[in-house]
């Protein structure tokens, strides 16, 4: 084997993108599972204690409230508030977003009815006169304490729902243990992402939940582009007797790592836009609640797919006896533990494995041992 | 789906098919001049979410919507609607520019009550929140009952009568007023006088509802001022006089959705109580307008239970251009970064993915558009526009999906030809299960969730299938054509060159 090492042309061993690119990496995803789950236990620890202490930053559409928004150039959060206290609110939150898009919070739940109206068109009618508008011109929107908890307790029985739908979905489709592994997915972005709200004290919206619930979709998308695949290299590996369950898995991820990569870029690119180009420089504050929530999410999403779900799958097909079997069979015979793309790719397409095909893939292995060494 | 290679032919019909169809109707749309219907937010206008504060049954409900319905579009505003959504019932008027007007017209709840004035208060500057079960009893000396108001007829006085100076009770000048949630007929509340001239009344019990009432009509007495006559049903005309006897030359107040609009001594030129005949008048300091409002409230507009606003929204047309501009600012920048990696990273193949994200959007706003004239689809606000863009990663992926397994397959040795078939096989599967989790997520959230929700599960749902469409009529005919026709080329640009691959000469 050494002997064939030399025979590889240099240029057959580019960077690590090209290897990305073309499939040829050679992660062990499988084997350094407790480092990944380490690095979500702590973050998520880190989310429940922030939440514990400090609790989620709620915006008015959960505590119930009053925002205003108009459009007015040349003026400072300064002379809003000035103004705002001066039409008989205190503590108001006042931001400029993209640089004349006034946005304006209080919290108005101790009036009701008309008193709530008279304060309301106080406020408008300031920030109009600020902004040189009439006050039909403020956009001005009015949430009653228990709104936010209708949007949300809806939004937690879809969730529910969603994940016992799930659940069966992918238990028929493809099999029960690959259904536990991507929920397990799912709760653990939808942790994060939490936590990760709670520990930077971004304010949550019901646009949030909104966001939150669509990253969950994205994440299970992410999870069964990959499955897919591990089911495809796993029909008959018990007949194969070529390579373990984990070995599989780990050759299905490196195969798809390409896509994986490709996948969330061109999902968080547009969000990214969202964040940037929508809310930052055209001002639009909806933008950003949905932004954020996309981003984070997306972030833990594709880190989940990639480093929680597979891996758990791993570890929950290997605890079956007939795997365990091929586990034994496979160390008695000293089989390989690393195989490359290239070859797994005829073995996965069956057939049509050339005579050089094979011998690269001696040659590739033996590469990727020593890259594994470094 | 189909079984080994498809023909050429059909190949080439179903991707002409599919590129005719689609920019054809884009450009049909065009012409037609149709567009989008915008949500609140892009278009401005008004929202109001009302939930009622007590238990309401359908029949209840689909009444309120009717009687809202009638009050919009008695405002003579367009484009209005007024839908129920589970118990709560939302008023939606696109466009609107007075929106302040509006409100304050639809926003009426119109149920009337009809209690003994206990006593009146004062509004202190600085209230105490009150956390008691109910109100504590008016101070004697302070109590309106009539026996302490002493009402005698003088048809010299001014008034007609005379009547004992009765003070406001200071104790209850800083208690809040009753929420409208806590306005319940059969509890005693404090309830503010109509003006906000800081005059308040302690309530008792209601003894008559709007119900009771035949019509209402606002006219001027003999004096110029505005008041309110009214006719009682037959059998509101019995209890009216019911009310009347048991407070007999005391106060009646006349609440409109928790407001005082008239607390009227009962009968004070009389000496012994009177029937009212069936009919009766609400004087006080009415003007045209106001007493106008209460007699078409009293007349058509009782709802059968009382609502309050859940969540109230008013966007200005201008602060929902600027939105408008921002959200597809951000789809056009997002779409061109995507665009821009796509064609480094896939070259010629790249080229492929433009133009099928050119079918899917060239086809979404023609259905957007028609579904727009319909009144089957969420209008168009900025959770939709989200959805599109969190869309366009799902779109692209796909095409991902696909070349990637051509790379797969072409790196095991196959030539373009037999990959582009191979590869397709096994992508469509994947993009199918992807896109059904997807759809299912979608589904789920457009049937349970609420607001905002809804608009953004509708729009991804709906590129979401259409992703599934262009995967199978599109990509699948253009990238087999192209496949087959492919030569080993060296040039960059090649298809070859867009996948990497080592493709054996033939």
């Amino acid at each position: 084997m050494s002997n064939s090492q030399e025979m590889v042309p240099s240029e057959k061993w580019p960077n690590g993108f090209i290897r990305i690119y073309r499939g040829l990496t050679t992660i062990n995803f499988v084997s350094r599972t407790k480092i990944y789950f380490a690095v979500s236990v702590i973050v998520i620890i880190a989310g429940i204690c922030s939440i514990a202490l400090r609790g989620l930053n709620l915006g008015i559409d959960f505590k119930g409230g009053t925002a205003w928004e108009v459009i007015a150039t040349s003026t400072t959060t300064a002379e809003v508030t000035r103004a705002v206290e001066a039409a008989g609110v205190s503590q108001p939150s006042v931001f400029i977003l993209g640089g004349s898009t006034v946005h304006v919070e209080a919290d108005l739940n101790a009036l009701t009815g008309t008193d709530l109206t008279r304060v309301e068109n106080a406020v408008a009618d300031a920030l109009a006169k600020i902004a040189n508008k009439s006050g039909n011109q403020v956009s001005v929107s009015t949430v009653g304490p228990t709104w936010g908890g209708a949007v949300t307790n809806r939004a937690l029985i879809a969730l529910l729902v969603f994940f016992v739908a799930v659940v069966i979905y992918i238990s028929g489709r493809f099999e029960p243990k690959m259904a536990i592994s991507a929920f397990v997915a799912m709760v653990h972005d939808l942790l994060i992402t939490i936590g990760i709200y709670s520990i930077f004290g971004f304010q949550v919206t019901p646009d949030t939940v909104i966001a939150l619930l669509t990253i969950l979709g994205y994440s299970l998308y992410d999870t069964v582009v990959v499955f897919d695949r591990v089911r495809d290299n796993t029909k008959g590996i018990l007949n194969n007797g070529s390579m373990s369950y984990s070995e599989m898995i780990n050759l299905s991820m490196n195969q798809t790592l390409a896509r994986s990569i490709n996948t969330s870029l061109v999902a968080i690119l547009p969000v990214l836009s969202v964040l940037f180009v929508g809310a930052e420089l055209l001002g639009a504050t909806t933008l950003r609640e949905y932004g954020l929530a996309l981003f984070v999410g997306l972030m833990a999403g594709a880190y989940s797919s990639l480093f929680i779900a597979s891996p758990l799958l791993a570890i929950l097909k290997e605890r079956e006896p007939r795997m365990i079997d091929l586990r034994n069979r496979l160390a008695a015979k000293g089989a390989r533990t690393v195989m490359s793309a290239r070859s797994a790719a005829e073995l996965a397409g069956g057939g049509g494995s050339s005579q050089d095909a094979s011998s690269s893939k001696a040659t590739i292995t033996a590469k990727a041992r020593k890259q594994k060494r470094r | 789906m189909a079984s080994g290679p498809a023909s050429k032919r059909s190949l080439i019909i179903a991707l002409c098919a599919t590129l005719l169809l689609s920019f054809g109707s884009l450009t049909l749309t065009l012409v037609l001049g149709w567009a989008p219907k915008l949500g609140l937010d892009l278009a401005g206008g008004l929202s109001v979410v009302y939930k009622p504060t007590t238990q309401a049954s359908k029949a209840d409900m689909l009444q309120v919507v009717q009687i809202l319905s009638n009050r919009v579009n008695g405002l003579g505003v367009s484009g209005a609607s007024v839908n129920l959504q589970g118990t709560d019932v939302v008023v939606s008027v696109p466009g609107a520019t007075n929106a302040r007007e509006i409100l304050a017209s639809i926003g009426q709840t119109a149920q009337l009550l009809f209690r003994p004035v206990l006593c009146k208060t004062t509004t202190a500057a600085k209230l105490e929140p009150f956390t008691g079960a109910s109100l504590p009893p008016c101070g004697p000396q302070y109590s309106m009952a009539a026996s302490n108001l002493g009402v005698s007829p003088n048809p010299q006085s001014g008034a007609g009568y005379t009547i004992n100076p009765v003070q406001p009770d200071p104790s209850f000048s800083t208690f809040p007023s009753t929420p409208s949630s806590a306005d319940l007929a059969s509890k005693a509340v404090l309830l503010p006088a109509t003006g906000n001239t800081g005059e308040r009344y302690i309530l008792g019990p209601a003894q008559m509802t709007g119900t009771s009432l035949k019509n209402a009509i606002a006219q001027q007495d003999q004096a110029g001022a505005w008041i309110v006559s009214y006719n009682l049903t037959s059998a509101g005309s019995a209890l009216w006089d019911q009310v009347a006897y048991a407070n007999f030359h005391g106060l009646v107040a006349i609440e409109l959705d928790g407001v005082v609009q008239s607390a009227p001594i009962i009968q004070p030129g009389e000496t012994a109580p009177k029937s009212f005949g069936g009919s009766g008048q609400i004087s006080g300091s009415f003007t045209e307008s106001s007493a106008k409002n209460l007699a078409i409230a009293m007349q058509f507009g009782s709802l059968p239970v009382r609502l309050e606003p859940l969540t109230t929204q008013t966007v200005s047309p201008t602060l929902g251009h600027s939105a408008l501009v921002a959200g597809l600012g951000a789809g056009l920048a997002g779409l061109l970064i995507v665009l821009l990696y796509t064609i480094i990273y896939y070259r010629a193949l790249g080229l492929v993915i433009v133009l099928g994200l050119g079918v899917s959007a060239a086809s979404l706003f023609a259905i957007i558009s028609a579904l727009g004239k319909t009144a089957l689809a969420p209008s168009f606000d900025l959770a939709g526009v989200t959805g599109l863009i969190v869309s366009i990663g799902i779109t692209v992926d796909s095409f991902i999906v696909y070349f990637e397994r051509l790379k797969d397959e072409t790196r095991a040795g196959r030539t373009m030809r037999s990959s582009v078939d191979r590869g397709f096989k096994s992508a469509w599967r994947t993009v199918l299960a992807a896109d059904l989790v997807s759809l299912l997520a979608a589904g789920l959230l457009y049937l349970i969730a609420v607001g905002a929700v809804r608009g953004f599960a509708f729009f991804l749902g709906l590129s979401t299938l259409l992703d599934i469409i262009v995967t199978w009529y599109f990509t699948r005919p253009l990238v087999t054509l192209l496949g087959r026709r492919s030569s080993d080329s060296s040039s960059n640009f090649s298809m070859a060159a867009g996948i990497g691959a080592e493709v054996k000469h033939v």
